[in-house]
């Protein structure tokens, strides 16, 4: 176990770009001929459709398509379930859903043709209550629910497409013979993902060939869901992501490419999209739910945790989408990095005529981190006991066995605890309105198959070829000094393709914290296959054997006679080496999860990355308002690559992590429309409220890890922070706020 | 509908013209443009860009102790000011916390008046400052109180065919201190959910003058006369403070939106007056606030 | 009714032909090509589109195109000297102030107008002053540092 060194500078290979303005993201190319699109979306959140009439619309001057369910194949399609079409047929159940689509040589006119779109329709009962959706009377969002095609451990029932329970031991027999027990309901407001690029899709068809430039996080994903919704081969289907601007989530998934697609196609022309800030709050199919979240504990005085209970329901919304998964997620989360031996948790993702919620960075944890983080927080004041003194007895560490059944091996999860609580300088003397809190996490990392190429140019350049989705985190940016380590070259050497679906094989994209665990993997292993060939040609012209041969600065040298050497240049003759690697998927730790029902693979956290969050908040108790003054975090995620590019993620998420603290909400009406679909009132953390954040590394020898010992860092910087928030708030006010966020008016409430 | 006509005035005659024949003016653009971007507004037929007229420009101290300000003077220009943040440093409070740092180099004060927004920031400072505005029309020019220029949100007494051409503010009495205090949420780049300014006058340890005025707690900024009966004659003291605030928010009729309940505002409301007050009591005692 | 104008942009004269109501971000994006500056919101709230007017910082999304005429307009692609980067541009790069980029472009001008307008700020100046743009990747710790870094070194 080892703390790393301190940041060294590393500049990234699409930084100038960005600098100077050069760089291009979607919406700034221009295709010659290109068309505006413009959806018509749903003038109700659940409704029947009994009429959809374009005539007006496909009349007016300037409009060359207008495209409807009757216009593509009718198919279903969805990530776990296939609920969804891409035109609404017989219903509309959001805000969001897209009825019809036009495209014209202006956008003034595409508005026009849309506003010309007469749709008429027999409003249904709106289910906005997701708790409420629970119960087998309540309306149904998809009378079809039985007939979709979907993952089959989802348990899916009526309203719930996901059902998850985590039993062991006896939890109530626990809860009995506990000395002291505590219970709380949490309730969390939905959340965005707000990436500052809205979204932009341009469509090319080129013959019976599509170009769609997009910009997604899942290029792959969106190859398959264009092929899939318009029943053409993937073959089909080129999907390039320009520079992408941020995505956190909300570009996961095939969203619109297939819509622009099947405009493109009817238009006969190339139709771009870009989203308008109030679209890319309400109409994306990515937002982070809302929760009901109860939790009830039990402990022996002397702080030893008994038994847990947790009962979770998750607003999926209309659709859903990858997200099938979060119920079981949301259940390990409810468990937490904890050891106990009786638990009964209980998770239900559940249908409504909202927004549909899939992943946003670290899908599911922050809020079920902040109500159980605020929940160990009010065990250990039931029994008088400091709350590190509580978590100092009850988290896992290595050895460890989790309710599932895992046997936990390397981990650093007191240590990440141990050492933010030294940088916060808990225990110091605060001013009375100020307070120090902490909350712990974990988050799994994600194998999954990748591919990748490294070829050699003439002159001993080289360049790499990824299906790695770079969404700013400098993930995919950081490969040419992992290629350039194992070929004893320079990271400046080598170019880089990637984000083009015809180019490199196959990869998950930019989610799940898996880009340098899985891409990395690959595109090491291409190195390696390229380094092994170098070798054998080397071998031969110096006619020295392989095992004699090293690769230092550009050149294979033999081992002890400098004068005989070959530089990489000159092997590389017309270009024609390449490597090619996929590198060997690491495998998740079994886990017995017997009493565990709806399993989709997360019963065991594989390789988790652990964290520990403190902060110092000053509370203005006569307004409510909060100002995070100091944040310590330290994170076990094995063994540090790219110390800028860590350091740039947990920056970036704790501040995420903040604003789900204290002032990110969607607030919905009593149909589920957005309210405050702007950044004037979807507040984001400005410059001036984000801290001073102090940053600690813990590296393990982590079992099954990515290369060079890694796990993924993405995501888990976003988890305990709204926790710490809450736990500081608490102790400043003597009272809990037990809804997320923490709005200046909810803290006021609280601690009146 | 969207723009069709576009002229630049280069003179306060031609804007005058332009305006009087249905123009609508046009300086910084921040509340006309994101206006009519987000849908609150539609963009107006016609449009006479005033920025460059020379004679609408400048922050100026008047010899009697007043000041002027052109319609175009920026938040920017104001907040700078050390006349302005000496003297009449409600005024500097509210300009100093507009938008970002390009709103403040482009808003400018005349826009942010005849908006007539209830949330705006400098309207309350005015108001307790006691100024007036020069409204200027093709038969000639009157002065308006700021607190009378407002009839509803976005709403004025001015006739459509008079433009603001100038901000005067009194010379405020010796002993005099001032202050807005908005609710904040987050540190910056907030629209006011609860405002208060207090502009009062102490003369040996007595006030002899206030002004309160609300923000974002009625349909117009406004004075809250209670607030004020409350604070003159007294010692400025926590038990003048804490009546005042009740009397601001036993006044406001406040609203429940996104931004927070009418609850939450009215007992905000009396929060944020008081610390407005104290500073503007702090600031006329000369103590440093 | 299109009014022909010109518009100058870092340095360069463009005469253009635009509708009235084209913002300045439209006409320089669409009109005359320069895509370095964003289009993130329709609210003044993300500062993406940021540029210089005259030295001050506007959000040309909410600015009528027509008013920048005399004016000297500047974007993020006016900032490099030739192929010489600006010093922030540099000092972005070297303290992790660039993730995505989507809002460096906006963020570089915004600073570039602080720092003319303020060449000594403090950390708390540089975060005030910045406010108006918004960054989602970096928690703005490099942004803040990177600025920091040139107004210690100028």
């Amino acid at each position: 176990m080892a703390t790393v060194e301190e940041p060294r500078t590393f500049i990234r290979p699409d930084g100038k770009e960005k600098v100077t303005g050069t760089g291009r993201y979607t919406a700034d190319l221009v295709l010659a001929g290109e068309l505006v699109a413009k959806f018509r979306y749903a003038d109700h959140t659940h409704a029947r459709i009994t009429r959809i009439d374009v005539t007006k619309a496909r009349a007016l001057p300037g409009v060359l398509a207008v495209v409807t369910h009757e216009d593509v194949p009718d198919v279903l399609y969805g990530g776990m379930v296939k609920d969804r079409r891409l035109f609404a047929r017989d219903t509309v159940r959001f805000e969001g859903d897209v009825v019809a689509a036009v495209a014209a040589t202006t956008a003034a006119i595409a508005e026009q043709a849309v506003a010309l779109i007469e749709v008429d329709y027999e409003p249904l009962p709106v289910v906005t209550d997701f708790e409420a959706a629970l119960a087998d009377d309540s309306t149904l969002v998809h009378p079809a629910w039985e007939e979709y095609e979907g993952n089959e451990s989802l348990g899916r029932h009526h309203n719930t497409v996901g059902y998850t329970a985590i039993v062991k031991g006896d939890a109530d027999a626990a809860l009995a013979s506990a000395d002291v027990v505590v219970r709380g309901r949490y309730v969390t407001d939905p959340v965005q993902g707000v990436p500052i690029e809205p979204r932009a899709v341009i469509a090319q068809w080129q013959g019976d060939k599509v170009t769609v430039w997009t910009s997604t996080q899942v290029p792959y994903a969106a190859r398959g869901g264009v092929a899939h919704v318009l029943q053409i081969p993937e073959s089909h289907v080129r999907i390039i992501v320009p520079l992408l601007g941020g995505g956190f989530g909300a570009k996961c998934d095939f969203h619109f490419e297939g819509h622009v697609a099947a405009l493109a196609r009817a238009a006969r022309r190339p139709v771009k999209l870009v989203f308008s800030r109030r679209e890319e709050f309400f109409a994306v199919g990515h937002r982070r739910e809302g929760m009901v979240i109860e939790f009830e504990s039990g402990a022996r005085s002397d702080g030893t945790l008994l038994a847990r209970k947790a009962r979770l329901v998750l607003d999926k919304g209309a659709y859903c989408g990858e997200g099938g998964f979060f119920s079981e997620m949301a259940a390990m989360h409810a468990l937490g990095p904890y050891e106990l031996e009786n638990v009964n948790i209980q998770s239900s993702l559940v249908y409504s005529n909202n927004q549909p919620s899939s992943s946003i960075r670290a899908p599911t944890a922050p809020q079920v981190c902040w109500a159980l983080e605020q929940h160990m927080d009010e065990l250990a004041a039931a029994l008088g006991m400091d709350p590190i003194d509580l978590r100092r007895k009850t988290l896992i560490e290595t050895g460890s066995v989790t309710a599932t059944g895992q046997v936990l091996e390397q981990i650093a999860m007191k240590e990440t605890l141990e050492k933010a609580v030294e940088l916060i300088g808990y225990g110091q003397e605060l001013p009375e309105d100020e307070a120090i809190g902490v909350a712990v996490g974990w988050w799994p990392c994600f194998a999954a198959n990748s591919g990748a190429y490294v070829k050699l140019n003439p002159d001993g350049t080289g360049t790499i070829i990824t299906g790695a989705q770079e969404n700013g985190t400098g993930s995919v940016m950081a490969m040419p000094t992992y290629v350039a380590a194992e070929l004893g070259m320079q990271p400046e050497d080598f170019s880089m393709l990637y984000q083009d679906t015809d180019a490199a094989p196959y990869d998950m994209g930019s989610c799940g914290s898996q880009t340098t665990f899985n891409s990395g993997r690959a595109v090491i292993a291409a190195a390696v296959d390229l380094r092994d060939q170098l070798l054998d040609a080397a071998a031969e012209q110096l006619e020295a054997s392989r095992d004699d041969l090293e690769l230092v600065s550009g050149s294979i040298l033999v081992k002890g006679s400098p004068d005989k050497s070959v530089t990489i240049a000159e092997l590389a003759g017309e270009g024609t080496f390449h490597g090619k690697g996929a590198g060997e998927v690491p495998f998740a730790p079994e886990a017995l999860a017997e009493g565990c029902v709806g399993q989709s693979g997360l019963e065991s956290f594989h390789a988790p990355q652990l964290i520990a969050h403190a902060v110092r908040v000053r509370v203005d108790r006569d307004t409510g308002v909060v100002r995070v003054l100091q944040v310590a975090a330290a994170h076990d995620c094995g063994v540090i690559l790219n110390r800028m590019g860590a350091d740039g993620q947990v920056y970036g998420g704790v501040v995420m992590g903040i604003g789900q603290a204290l002032s990110e909400r969607t607030q919905l009406d009593a149909e589920g429309r957005h309210l405050n679909a702007h950044l004037t009132d979807y507040k984001l953390v400005t410059a001036s409220d984000a801290p001073q954040i102090d940053i600690a590394w813990i590296e393990t020898d982590t079992l099954n890890a990515g290369p060079k010992g890694s796990k993924g860092v993405g995501e888990p910087p976003c988890v305990p922070t709204a926790g710490a928030v809450a736990n500081a708030i608490a102790r400043v006010l003597g009272a809990r706020v037990h809804q997320l966020p923490m709005t200046p008016e909810r803290v006021w409430k609280a601690g009146q | 509908m969207s723009m069709q006509t576009f002229t630049t005035a280069a003179t306060v005659e031609e804007a005058v013209a332009a305006v009087a024949a249905g123009a609508r003016p046009v300086a910084g653009g921040t509340d006309l443009v994101v206006g009519a971007r987000t849908g609150k507004s539609t963009m107006p037929g016609s449009v006479v860009a005033i920025h460059r007229v020379a004679e609408l420009r400048g922050v100026e101290p008047l010899a009697d102790g007043g000041l002027r300000l052109g319609s175009l003077a920026s938040h920017a220009e104001i907040a700078e000011s050390d006349d302005v943040c000496a003297r009449f440093t409600a005024l500097s409070d509210a300009s100093a916390i507009v938008g970002s740092h390009a709103t403040r180099a482009q808003g400018t004060v005349g826009g942010n008046l005849m908006n007539a927004s209830p949330a705006m920031e400098t309207g309350g400072p005015l108001v307790c400052l006691g100024a007036t505005v020069t409204l200027r029309s093709p038969s000639g020019t009157r002065s308006v109180a700021v607190e009378d220029l407002w009839t509803g949100p976005g709403k004025t007494t001015a006739a459509p065919d008079e433009l603001l051409v100038g901000v005067e503010v009194p010379a405020p009495a010796a002993g005099t201190g001032s202050a807005y205090v908005r609710l904040e949420y987050r540190r910056q780049m907030e629209i006011a959910v609860v405002g208060a300014t207090a502009a009062v006058t102490v003369v040996d340890g007595v006030v002899t003058a206030a002004r309160v005025a609300m923000t974002a707690l009625s349909a117009t900024i406004r004075r809250v006369p209670d607030a004020e009966a409350a604070l003159v004659g007294s010692d400025g003291g926590s038990a003048a403070i804490e009546s005042a605030g009740a009397a601001v928010a036993a006044a406001a009729t406040p609203i429940s939106d996104v931004r927070g309940s009418a609850d939450y505002r009215r007992a905000m409301a009396a929060v944020i007056a008081r610390r407005a007050i104290k500073t503007a009591l702090s600031r006329a005692r000369g103590e440093n606030a | 009714m299109k009014v022909a104008a010109t518009l100058s942009v870092n340095g360069f004269a463009y005469p253009v032909e635009l509708d009235p109501g084209t913002n300045l971000l439209a006409a320089v994006r669409d009109v005359i090509g320069l895509t370095g500056s964003k289009e993130g919101c329709d609210d003044s709230e993300c500062g993406a589109c940021m540029m210089l007017l005259d030295g001050q910082p506007v959000n040309a999304c909410s600015y009528l195109a027509l008013q920048a005429e005399g004016s000297e307009i500047t974007t993020v692609e006016g900032l490099a000297d030739g192929d010489t980067l600006a010093p922030l541009q540099v000092a972005f790069l070297e303290l992790g102030g660039v993730q995505c980029g989507f809002c460096t472009p906006g963020m570089l001008v915004s600073a570039t107008a602080l720092l003319a307008d303020n060449p000594s700020p403090t950390e708390d100046d540089v975060r005030i002053g910045l406010s108006g743009n918004l960054c989602r990747c970096t928690g703005y710790d490099g942004i803040v540092k990177a600025v920091l870094s040139v107004a210690g070194s100028s």
